[in-house]
């Protein structure tokens, strides 16, 4: 590397917090036409991981885009972030990421060496991933962005979507939350611990957890990123006509994240929205505000958020933890309900009716 | 009202920073404005760890949150303040109740306070004329039911009793109020505002 840099002192917001909220972009969405060819297997409404498009009887095409202002200081750190962020989509979908195109915006200011590190970080973690980067795009701007818009293929009864998680499954979550607000105290000088778990995390890919989930039988899966734990759940539960308990207290988090919480370092998050519009509610018994504001922290290159049958969770929790995802726990249950609803309640103690 | 920390247009953590900027250089309370929730439940927090007493008002899609540090000199003016103090019986008197224990310490006793509190202010020859019940202290006037019998008690005797509807909304307890109306930031607010004698909580 040339000279130091920090990155992050040219983002105004961190990583996946800079995403449009959930809300503004449906009303926008709603007023465009609908695609209606009769290969695409999914729709932009649903809130699906990827673009899902039938390319022949037995497979089909599985595409996303993720893009983002620096959320580390380091180039090629962010470029591996920015690259298992865009990755993870394909995974949350049990597909296999084939071709990557990169997409760069980067500033006259900032000396070239270091996009250049940051491409770099994007191709190891896409050659990890097996793929190939087959080009991309590069425009000026005075905030940089980087991310990748990646294709792959999945069998089709081989797919893992937002529909499927049924009463009484288990909700299993592969990495800790808090990646939001840590790098938010990061950016604003006042994290006291180190932020190398949370990087850690980050640039991991999801593929191993992907693939020994889906080897155990999954009834759906996502990847939990800019909207936060429970608007990420909630989307599945639209998709599949049920409700869920989230259990607060079970959901694993990145060392200080309450710290930091209450230190007012939160970003910018669906919870108003989301409680306001009762997609998500409170259990009346009490739930520590603080860690209500965590269910809520937009994720950079999160981990999945899987629904799997009862009587396998423990024992696929016991082989996450050994092998990809240590972090890996259980943090709910799907419920039977009408009206898709997320109820965040203290601890999977204090649940009842599930 | 004059805004001592303007932080319209600025996003996370920028507001927070100022904030403690300026308790770190400044003692005495102060205002803070920002524009949107983020910023607002980040400052309040902040400002809240640090010991700090915070009022948030809205208006216009703006907050402007109203900053006391810890052993501020208005504070430690208050029992002269109390020894001068005697009440006209059309004294306005309002409570503003915004937790559901009194003082900090162990959380039982807390609540026992509060329940001895309210059933004082049953007993007391200068009533409160208003009291306001917000966040946590909606639970006095809903689940608890001791509680709320004394409110109760209060607002048969003449008092007028305000729960705020957004609280009760997000602790899901509207369907189980006992005691007072449902009310809004607005109506509060005015009421706090016409206050000869504001006791908070």
């Amino acid at each position: 590397m040339a000279d130091d840099i920090k990155l992050t002192e040219y983002s105004r917001m961190a990583g996946c917090a800079a995403k449009l909220g959930p809300g503004h972009l449906e009303e926008i969405l709603s007023r465009l036409p609908e695609e209606t060819a009769p290969e695409l297997l999914s729709s932009i409404s649903s809130g699906e991981d990827a673009g899902i498009y039938l390319l022949r009887d037995d497979l089909v095409l599985v595409q996303t885009v993720d893009f983002f202002p620096p959320i580390v200081d380091d180039p090629y750190t962010f470029g591996q972030i920015a690259a298992a962020n865009a990755l993870s989509d394909i995974y949350a979908m049990n597909a296999k990421p084939l071709t990557a195109m990169n997409l760069v915006a980067f500033p006259c200011a900032i000396d070239k060496c270091h996009l250049e590190a940051i491409l770099l970080g994007g191709y190891d973690k896409v050659h990890e991933a097996g793929a190939v980067i087959v080009g991309g795009h590069t425009i000026e701007d005075d905030e940089p962005k980087y991310g990748l818009a990646v294709l792959g293929t999945a069998k089709v009864g081989e797919l893992t979507t937002l529909r499927g998680a049924a009463p009484g499954d288990a909700l299993i979550l592969t990495k800790a939350i808090g990646t939001g607000i840590i790098t938010t105290a990061l950016k604003g000088g006042m994290l006291t611990v180190s932020a190398d778990p949370v990087i850690e995390s980050m640039r991991e890919l999801n593929a191993g957890a992907a693939s020994m989930i889906t080897s155990w039988g999954v009834h759906s899966m996502t990847d939990v990123t800019g909207f936060g734990l429970a608007r990420h759940l909630y989307d599945m539960l639209r998709a599949s006509g049920v409700a869920a308990d989230l259990w607060a207290k079970d959901v694993p988090l990145f060392p200080e994240t309450l710290a930091m919480v209450s230190m007012g370092m939160a970003a910018r998050s669906s919870m108003h929205e989301c409680i306001a519009e009762e997609k998500v509610e409170v259990d009346t018994g009490g739930v520590d505000e603080l860690l209500v504001q965590c269910m809520f922290d937009p994720q950079t290159s999160g981990g999945l958020l899987a629904a799997v049958p009862p009587e396998k969770a423990d024992g696929l929790i016991e082989a996450l933890r050994s092998g990809p995802a240590p972090k890996a726990a259980i943090v709910g249950a799907i419920r039977e309900s009408d009206v898709p609803k997320v109820t965040i309640r203290h601890s999977k103690k204090g649940s009842h009716g599930s | 009202m004059e805004v001592d920390i303007d932080c319209t247009g600025l996003l996370c953590p920028e507001p927070v920073l100022r904030t403690k900027k300026h308790l770190e250089s400044a003692p005495g309370p102060f205002t803070v404005q920002v524009d949107n929730e983020t910023a607002r439940d980040n400052v309040s927090r902040f400002a809240r760890t640090s010991g700090c007493e915070v009022s948030v008002l809205e208006s216009d899609g703006k907050y402007q949150l109203t900053v006391t540090p810890p052993g501020d000199t208005r504070q430690a003016d208050l029992p002269e303040v109390e020894e001068a103090w005697c009440p006209p019986v059309e004294k306005k008197t309002v409570l503003f109740i915004s937790t559901d224990e009194v003082g900090k310490g162990e959380r039982e006793l807390g609540q026992t306070l509060m329940k001895m509190f309210l059933y004082t202010a049953t007993e007391s020859e200068i009533p409160p004329s208003t009291l306001i019940f917000i966040n946590s202290g909606v639970r006095l006037v809903t689940e608890n039911e001791e509680t709320a019998a004394h409110v109760k008690k209060l607002e048969e005797a003449g008092a007028e009793v305000m729960v705020c509807g957004t609280c009760l909304d997000y602790y899901g307890l509207k369907e189980v109020l006992k005691a007072g109306r449902v009310s809004n930031m607005y109506d509060i607010q005015s009421a706090m505002i016409g206050a000869d004698l504001l006791v908070s909580i």
